[in-house]
């Protein structure tokens, strides 16, 4: 299935999913707190490189992370060296950065049925605002199933316009693969009748 | 009309628009301009609205950020994880729902589909209301003060329009072509009808919000 | 009790009429319904299985009211479609196939062996903890058809379920639709030999029955009409 998960022994990857989280989150939280000052900065990446290096995945995956999210780091440190001073602009920065990648390690090192099932559980008090909890978790799981059949139909479109010479604007890709995807919905939807979703 | 119990169709459409928000993110040379990363994806989150209406369509921005925060790549670069979360653009994902719900509730808010409902609609839903929620929390998470904050996103604002303007067009477009798309649950229509019985007919049904 | 009746059944999807007049009781185990696209074949099995509700007459489902008694309808019938796409609702296999019995309300255990039963009848045992959409197109069809056969259902309604394979895939389902277990199969086809395979056949042409009987004689009645 696609996902961020990477298999490991580390001790994240042994944590209670729901612990886990928590713990992320005020990590997070903690670091929001942080001034914006140089030894702030500072103190953020080291956090987030103890994080990457306490989670088993090591620094070349907080690298590959890092690279992965490039562009954010480009447009925020440009804005921030353009309307901040250098010190305030790079705590700013690392701060969010870190944030970031500390957030990422959840889903690093959590498989994604264990999330799916955190999830559902997290979903059980919306019952009481008459909302089911078990239709949502087979809408996320229908969802899943999904997106690569779309995607696979998006490449079919763009194949069929190529072949037929077609430049790939925009409109003229989205207007007949939104087209094959709800005549997808519309099958889908029947599948789903007939297996028993009322 | 706030939907008590997703029914087989209404599930299967949500779910549906949901990956089409995730597949337009994916590379594949939909930039709009060259190499800045500008992606459909909120040209995804306009046809939501536009298409589903408010309730289902927030719902689908909803179950996208879910899988989005437990780590599927949906986001356009391949992003995912809780990370996306607690970053400057994390605003703008809440936005996705408020302005989904915001575009269906005007563009559906008539008796009919018309241009100049569904072009407002993409507007105040689309732009206005996701940047309303973008850019505070943008300049709360990156200190940077609202105005300048404000000044940055302006980077993006032609893009948003332009992808406005296609996401009308398409949302028209679409009326014409798959008139079925809009069709709100007949109420009180116990088996629902799915369209498929007729893969091959001759005739559309006709919806009964366009005309 | 195994039998389908139909009496004066009509449907209208919008401004189009897509069934009028139906009237059928047919008893056979096998059943072709053929015509051709937009004939309405489609929705006459749907109608049978209660995804489309007439819009005028009645019918009986082995005993059901398919309008009335929905909960025991979908007991009693599975569907398989031509796109095995749209069929597979859950991400993996295994699940998409206990997806099936969610409403049997069956024991882990009892589910479980149903489940890899299943699976080992049609071949998917290994392919249990896959992601559906690694599967070929055999494969997926295979799926779709698992998941419906787990639920032991007494009537299977096919709407073209080969449509999108290949010669051998095409026989394999075939196979499992015709030999798989002891139920009624409605089987709506555009493939003469499969249509042959079955002990009645019902042509169904601009939303009437044309004519129903021996599959050799309606084909026939078919040919024929299609010559002038």
């Amino acid at each position: 299935m696609l996902s961020l998960y990477r298999p490991g022994h580390g001790l994240l990857h042994r944590l209670p999913t729901g612990r886990k989280a928590l713990l992320l989150m005020l990590v997070v939280l903690g670091l929001s707190f942080l001034p914006s000052t140089y030894w702030a900065a500072g103190l953020a990446w080291v956090v987030a490189v103890l994080g990457y290096l306490l989670g088993g995945l090591g620094l070349s995956e907080l690298w590959r992370q890092l690279i992965a999210v490039r562009w954010l780091i480009g447009i925020t440190l440009l804005a921030q060296l353009i309307f901040m001073p250098l010190e305030a602009a790079a705590a700013n920065s690392s701060r969010v950065v870190a944030a970031i990648l500390l957030a990422g390690l959840l889903v690093l090192t959590t498989r994604l049925t264990d999330l799916l099932a955190a999830v559902e559980r997290g979903l059980a008090p919306l019952a009481r605002l008459g909302i089911d909890p078990e239709r949502m978790a087979l809408l996320l799981a229908v969802t899943i199933t999904t997106v690569p059949v779309l995607a696979r139909l998006g490449a079919g479109v763009r194949e069929a316009q190529r072949a037929r010479g077609a430049r790939g604007g925009l409109a003229t890709f989205v207007v007949p693969f939104l087209v094959v995807s709800l005549k997808h919905a519309d099958e889908l939807g029947e599948a789903l009748s007939a297996r028993g979703v009322q | 009309m706030k939907p008590r119990r997703l029914e087989a169709t209404d599930l299967a459409r949500i779910a549906v628009f949901t990956a089409i928000v995730a597949v337009l993110g994916l590379p594949g040379g939909l930039s709009v301009f060259g190499s800045v990363p500008i992606t459909a994806q909120t040209l995804g989150v306009m046809l939501a609205g536009a298409v589903l209406g408010p309730w289902r369509g927030a719902l689908s921005m909803v179950v996208l950020l879910i899988l989005v925060a437990i780590g599927l790549p949906l986001l356009s670069g391949g992003r995912g994880g809780l990370g996306v979360f607690v970053g400057p653009s994390a605003g703008y994902l809440l936005g996705w729902v408020v302005g989904a719900f915001v575009i269906g509730l005007i563009v559906h808010g008539g008796p009919r589909l018309t241009r100049w409902r569904t072009i407002l609609g993409v507007l105040v839903g689309g732009i206005v209301v996701i940047y309303a929620f973008g850019i505070p929390i943008q300049s709360l998470v990156t200190r940077l003060p609202l105005g300048p904050t404000a000044l940055q996103s302006l980077v993006f604002l032609p893009g948003d329009l332009l992808k406005a303007a296609i996401a009308a067009a398409i949302t028209m477009t679409l009326a014409r072509a798959y008139p079925r798309a809009f069709r709100r649950q007949e109420a009180g229509s116990q088996i629902p009808v799915t369209a498929s019985a007729q893969v091959t007919s001759d005739g559309e049904r006709p919806a009964e919000s366009i005309r | 009790m195994n039998s389908i009746s139909l009496d004066q059944v009509g449907v209208r999807l919008g401004e189009t009429t897509a069934l009028e007049g139906i009237s059928l009781n047919l008893g056979a185990r096998r059943i072709a319904i053929i015509g051709e696209n937009g004939s309405g074949k489609s929705t006459l099995a749907r109608v049978i299985g209660g995804l489309v509700a007439p819009s005028s007459g009645s019918l009986r489902v082995h005993g059901v009211d398919p309008v009335r008694q929905k909960r025991e309808l979908r007991r009693l019938v599975a569907f398989v479609f031509s796109n095995p796409d749209a069929q597979i609702i859950m991400p993996t296999v295994g699940e998409d196939v206990a997806f099936s019995l969610r409403s049997e309300k069956l024991s882990r255990p009892e589910e479980e062996a149903r489940v890899s039963g299943a699976l080992a009848a049609f071949g998917l045992s290994e392919l249990a903890g896959r992601s559906a959409h690694e599967l070929s197109g055999g494969q997926k069809q295979l799926l779709a058809l698992c998941g419906a056969f787990v639920r032991r259902p007494d009537l299977v309604i096919a709407d073209e379920p080969t449509a999108l394979l290949d010669t051998r895939n095409s026989r394999t389902v075939a196979d499992h639709l015709f030999l798989g277990g002891d139920h009624q199969l409605v089987l709506v086809t555009h493939d003469p030999r499969l249509a042959l395979r079955c002990d009645t056949a019902v042509l169904v042409g601009s939303g009437r029955i044309h004519a129903v009987g021996d599959p050799v004689e309606v084909l026939a009645t078919y040919e024929r009409s299609l010559a002038c």
